[in-house]
Formats: structure tokens, C-alpha cells, sequence
């Protein structure tokens, strides 16, 4: 395996390492800022020691806890969630599945993953510069982002390599989704039409064209963004502002320009992270059924619905900007319509189990504890889309526990279930089923035991992105609630390890796999 | 032409529509909501310019490479030169400066294919050409 290979296979594998790596630094980064929410006054050496200036004598201070939480969003959000389940299994599997002999561009493909690679040690040498990370959330809204260092620490240097970061993952991901794109419409074996596709293509193909134009949007966003910070210009900031009782000089810019901007790849972003899970979903349930995928048109028609509802739905993440509330209108009915093909998707699962010889694999676990997640996660979407509903809700733990469970963990258990099931061609070994079941119970657990009790925090209003709630009266009564989830987190961080442990373990001494176990029907089985 | 090479090359022209698409629609919001929008001064030499890309069409047309990448080049040239007029404390100018430099980007990458690739590239090298008559018009005409 040579590091700058042009082989889809090993460009998969490394987009996987990429991930894992990426994922345990977020799971890190999550566990500091859960530690801190619950002892906030605690004076812990090893934050000193980590960011001698954001922790001086240990303890935290509030632009510290908003860089960790800056740098964990960005970290799971682009070189996990988007990483993974596209452009890792996508790489490997893709040209497998269509009888492709390589991905279209080959060359072009290994420098998607160094371009990505390089995106990411850029955010990473946040941490390391003058000031540290940057404090704007993985969301970067001017003005906060927009002016500088005197807006505090880490809005500096910091936060032009964020922004610089950004822009190199929007250009592999450009080059990744042409090639992505490229391969499937030209290259698939004679004879194979785009319905005898797999559902895992077809996941990936919707995928590419969403990236395509998702990040040729964003990526206007971080140039005119990096632009007000560097070259003076007036783009997002607004004028008026005083910071740090310096008057800026600077006038006219719109901040909600750039969330608009910035939305309008946001929220195809959540389809990115996801639907490459529901297609990899429909085939692990199809094989573990013994059946066809129940509806198999529907489902991928479905797909391409959600790929292209999720780009006329962006501006329900601004319902509280203070737009028109027809436009709130149209933006709830669109919203709310991306649950039919949703439902399509769903009960196309269930019917797929319907009647089928189950065989209750660690893929299938995971398959299965997907579907759950997305039902709840989905379900509490349709409350956000209400603009009356998500004018309380907005910026609460009801958000953070409504997409970590839809958008987050969801798409992590389509990697478990995907990394279960493909692991024999990957690797000619099984994981570790027992182990892998038992992850898979503890991990479930944990989830919901993480993630539900925050939709209660939500409802008394508490409020996310700060870093100490003991300051509140009204908050004092959701402390318990906080150090339960804080617990269910260590919890959460502590079994990953098992699944840590069962990769590394499986990939030189796990069971040998014979050619085909699953009893699979697609051609990636056949062709290794 | 293979199949592949056109089929990336009209995704490539989708993907860059759509961020010349986004800088458009931030300059159209942008103008209409900051009261401080003032149209970018051009010169009058930058007028000419506009003919360097269909040229450059033209003589890939007539399957001489090397003249059109010097056509390409040519106006890739003029754009850095346009760069310096413009003051990026101006709202209208900055505008105007970014889409032109990225414009150059696109013309830059558009030159390097046409040496790669020679005449397969055409189709992107057209729509380059068309891309700079509609940043023209957008700064000539309607801002």
C-alpha cells in the first residue's frame, strides 16, 4: 500500500483511517466540554497543560470551551460524517458495485484525499497558533467571525485557518463529487442500467450531486468571508459595531448574507452526512432479510427527492433572523415535505424486514439501530421545522439532541453496520461478532441515554453554547439532568473503545471469511 | 472526445455556475441592502478583452492549440492587470475584483487543460469564455 496510491481501494481505506482518527480527537474534544458544563469551576492540570492560555491554572475559560465546541462540530461534521460513509466506503465499494474497473479519475481521486487530508491538519493547526482555535461554532456567522482578533482569542489566526480549511475541504469535495459522479454515469458494467443499481450507488450518487452544488456555495461563502478578515472589505459586516469599546469603521455588510450563504450548503450537508447511510442501510437489511429490498424504485426516487427538497429547505435554520413569515411558511411546508420521502424510506425498511428470514448480525444491529434513530431523530425535525415551535426551540439542547441523534449518530451506526458487513472484503477477516454486538447494545444505550434526556433541557429553555449554567436560576433545576448526560457520555466515549480494540484486533487476527458470507447478491462479492 | 472527459467537464461547468452563481446572488443582495453601492470604475482597455475568449474558441475550433492557450493567457493576463484597479474598501469594487479573479482561476485551469488535454477540453474553454462575457456584462452593464 504506498501512501500517494491511486487505487480506489487503498484512497477508501485511507478516507477511513482519515475518519477514525478524525472521530476519536471529536470524541475528545465533546468529553472536555461535557466534563467542564459539570464542574465548571474544577481546575484540571491537563487542560493547562493542553491550552496553557485557554486554561490558565487549569481552569477553563468560556472562549476555551467555545473553541473546543468550534472544533468538535467542524471535526465531526466534515471529516467524519462526510468522510466516511461518501468518499470511504464509496471509494472502496463503488467501482466493486458497478463492475468499474477504478474511479473515473484515479489521480484526480488521490488528490481529493490528500487535498482533505491537508484541509484537515490546516483546522488542526488551529490549535497550535496564537490564540488557539477559533470560538464562531462550525457555523463561522459574522460578525463574530468576520472582524478579527479583537473579537477575542482564536479569531485570529485561528480562525483564518479555519476558514482556509473549509475552503480546501469544499475543493476535494468538488474534485471527490465530479469523479463520484463521472464514474457512475459512464463507467457501470454494459447492461447496467441506472435502476439495477444497488441502493448503496445510488446513496452515493445522490451524495455527489449535492456536494456538487453544496460546497460550490459554500465555498463563496468562506472567500468573501476571508476577505472582510484579511482584505478589509465589507461583505457580512454590518456597520455600528462596537467591539471591545473599539468602534469599527467598516458599514454596510449583512451578516444574514452569509447565512444564507452558508445554509444553502448547511442543510444539504445534513442529506450528505446521511443518505449514504440510507442506501448502505437498505442493503444490509435486504441481505440479513433473505429478501429484495422492498420498493426498490421508490427508494431510490426517495433519495433524489431528499437531495433535491434539501436544497430548497435552508432557510428554516433562520426562522428566527427575522425574515418574512410567509417565507417562514413556504420554508416549514418544504421542510415538512422532506418527511414523505423520509416515510417512503421507512416503512420500505420495515416492509423489507416484513416476513424475511432475519439473521441478526452485528450489521444487522446496526442496520436496525439506524432505522430507530432516524424515526426519533426525524421525528423531533418535524417539530423544528415549525417556524412557532422553533422560535422556542432554536438554540437550545433540543437542536443539539435533534441533530446529533439525526444527522450524527444515525449516520455513525450506517459506518458500524457498513465497516460490520464489508469488513471480509476489506480485510478477508470478520470482526468480532459477539464483541460487536455487545458494542452495539452498549453503544444504543448510551445514545439514548445521551441524547434523549437533552430534548428536556431544551424544554425549559436551556440554552446551548454556554459554557456555565450555574450563573442561571432557571437552570439550576436541569444540573442533575446535565450530570446524568455527562456520565451517559463517559459512558458513551469508554465502549468505543471496545469497538477500537475489535478493528484493530479483527484486521490481523479475526476469523478468516470465506468469499461470499453474507450470502450477498451484488457484485463487489464477487469481484474480490 | 471521450465520454468521460465530456461528462466531467460539464459537471466541472455545473459546479462553477453554481459558486458563480452564489457570488452573483450576494452581490444582487448585497447592493440592494447596504446603501453604499457604487458601480466599479472599468476601463475603457478592458473592453477588447472580451474577445480574447471567443478567439480562443475559434482557433480551438480550427484545432490550433498552442494559439488559443496564447489567446487564454492573454486575457488571463489583462484580469491580474484589471485587479489593480480596483479598492477592495469599495463594496461595488470588491465585488467586481473577486469575480474577476476568480474568473482568472477558471481561465488559468481552463489555459493548463488545453496544454493537457489539447482540444478535449474545448467545452470548459467555451464556457470560460462565456463566463467573461457575463462578468463584463454584470460590472459593464448592470451594476
Amino acid at each position: 500500500m504506498t501512501v500517494f496510491s491511486t487505487c480506489h481501494k487503498v484512497i477508501g481505506k485511507q478516507y477511513i483511517a482519515l475518519s477514525l482518527f478524525s472521530v476519536f480527537i471529536g470524541i475528545f474534544l465533546s468529553l472536555v466540554m461535557r466534563y467542564h458544563l459539570v464542574h465548571p469551576d474544577t481546575k484540571v492540570k491537563l487542560f493547562q497543560l493542553l491550552w496553557p492560555d485557554g486554561a490558565p491554572g487549569g481552569q477553563m475559560t468560556p472562549e476555551l470551551y467555545l473553541s473546543l465546541m468550534t472544533m468538535h462540530g467542524t471535526i465531526m461534521v466534515f471529516f467524519v460524517l462526510t468522510t466516511t460513509p461518501q468518499s470511504g466506503f464509496g471509494n472502496y465499494f463503488l467501482p466493486l458495485q458497478i463492475g468499474a474497473p477504478d474511479m473515473a479519475f484515479p489521480v484526480l481521486n488521490m488528490l481529493s484525499f490528500w487535498t482533505t487530508a491537508l484541509s484537515l491538519l490546516t483546522l488542526l493547526a488551529a490549535f497550535f497558533v496564537e490564540g488557539g482555535a477559533p470560538l464562531s461554532g462550525w457555523t463561522a456567522y459574522p460578525p463574530l467571525s468576520g472582524l478579527g482578533k479583537i473579537t477575542g482569542p482564536g479569531q485570529g489566526l485561528g480562525q483564518d485557518l479555519w476558514i482556509l480549511s473549509i475552503a480546501l475541504f469544499c475543493v476535494a469535495s468538488l474534485m471527490a463529487a465530479i469523479n463520484f459522479i463521472v464514474t457512475i454515469i459512464e463507467l457501470r458494467a454494459p447492461g447496467m442500467g441506472y435502476f439495477d443499481m444497488p441502493l448503496t450507488c445510488w446513496g452515493w450518487f445522490v451524495t455527489a450531486l449535492i456536494s456538487l452544488f453544496a460546497f460550490a456555495v459554500l465555498l463563496p461563502g468562506g472567500v468573501l468571508l476571508l476577505l472582510d478578515r484579511l482584505a478589509g472589505t465589507s461583505f457580512f459586516i454590518p456597520g455600528g459595531l462596537i467591539v471591545n469599546d473599539q468602534v469599527q469603521t467598516r458599514s454596510g455588510g449583512s451578516p444574514l448574507l452569509f447565512q444564507h450563504l452558508f445554509w444553502f450548503f448547511g442543510h444539504p450537508e445534513v442529506y450528505i452526512a446521511i443518505l449514504p447511510g440510507m442506501g448502505l442501510i437498505s442493503t444490509v437489511l435486504s441481505v440479513f432479510s433473505g429478501k429484495r429490498v422492498f420498493g426498490y424504485k421508490a427508494m431510490a426516487i426517495a433519495m433524489l427527492a431528499i437531495g433535491g427538497l434539501g436544497f430548497v429547505v435552508w432557510g428554516h435554520h433562520m426562522f428566527i433572523s427575522g425574515m418574512s413569515p410567509y417565507s417562514s411558511i413556504a420554508f416549514s411546508v418544504l421542510t415538512l415535505a422532506v418527511g414523505v420521502p423520509s416515510a417512503v424510506k421507512t416503512f420500505n425498511w420495515l416492509a423489507t424486514l416484513w416476513g424475511g428470514r432475519l439473521r441478526f448480525t452485528a450489521a444487522m444491529h446496526y442496520a436496525l439501530g439506524f432505522v430507530s434513530l432516524f424515526i426519533t431523530g426525524g421525528i423531533t425535525g418535524l417539530v423544528l421545522g415549525q417556524p412557532g415551535l422553533d422560535v422556542y426551540f432554536h438554540d437550545t439542547y433540543f437542536v443539539v439532541a435533534h441533530f446529533h441523534l439525526i444527522m450524527g449518530v444515525a449516520a455513525v451506526f450506517a459506518i458500524f453496520a457498513g465497516l460490520h458487513y464489508w469488513f471480509p472484503i476489506m480485510y478477508g477477516r470478520f470482526l468480532n461478532e459477539q464483541l460487536g454486538k455487545l458494542h452495539f447494545f452498549l453503544t444504543f444505550a448510551g445514545v439514548y441515554a445521551l441524547f434523549v434526556p437533552l430534548h428536556f433541557a431544551g424544554f425549559v429553555g436551556n440554552p446551548r453554547r454556554y459554557p456555565d449554567f450555574k450563573e442561571y436560576e432557571f437552570l439550576k433545576s436541569v444540573m442533575p439532568l446535565h450530570i446524568g448526560v455527562t456520565h451517559a457520555a463517559y459512558f458513551l466515549a469508554a465502549v468505543q473503545l471496545l469497538f477500537l480494540f475489535n478493528y484493530l484486533w479483527s484486521k490481523r487476527r479475526g476469523a478468516l471469511a470465506p468469499a461470499n458470507p453474507w450470502g450477498a447478491a451484488t457484485r463487489e462479492w464477487r469481484n474480490d | 472526445m471521450t465520454n468521460v472527459a465530456r461528462s466531467a467537464q460539464v459537471l466541472l461547468i455545473a459546479a462553477s455556475s453554481m459558486l458563480f452563481a452564489a457570488f452573483t446572488s450576494a452581490m444582487v443582495v448585497r447592493r440592494g441592502i447596504g446603501g453604499d453601492w457604487a458601480a466599479p470604475p472599468l476601463p475603457a482597455w478592458v473592453l477588447p478583452t472580451i474577445l480574447f475568449a471567443p478567439l480562443a474558441s475559434w482557433l480551438l475550433h480550427q484545432r490550433r492549440v498552442k494559439p488559443a492557450m496564447a489567446a487564454g493567457a492573454a486575457l488571463v493576463a489583462a484580469q491580474i492587470a484589471l485587479l489593480a484597479h480596483f479598492r477592495m474598501a469599495v463594496i461595488g469594487e470588491a465585488f467586481c475584483a473577486v469575480l474577476i479573479a476568480v474568473h482568472a482561476l477558471h481561465a488559468a485551469a481552463g489555459v493548463l487543460a488545453l496544454g493537457r488535454f489539447g482540444a478535449s477540453a474545448a467545452i470548459f474553454w467555451h464556457f470560460v469564455g462565456l463566463l467573461w462575457i457575463y462578468v463584463l456584462f454584470l460590472f459593464g452593464v448592470w451594476a
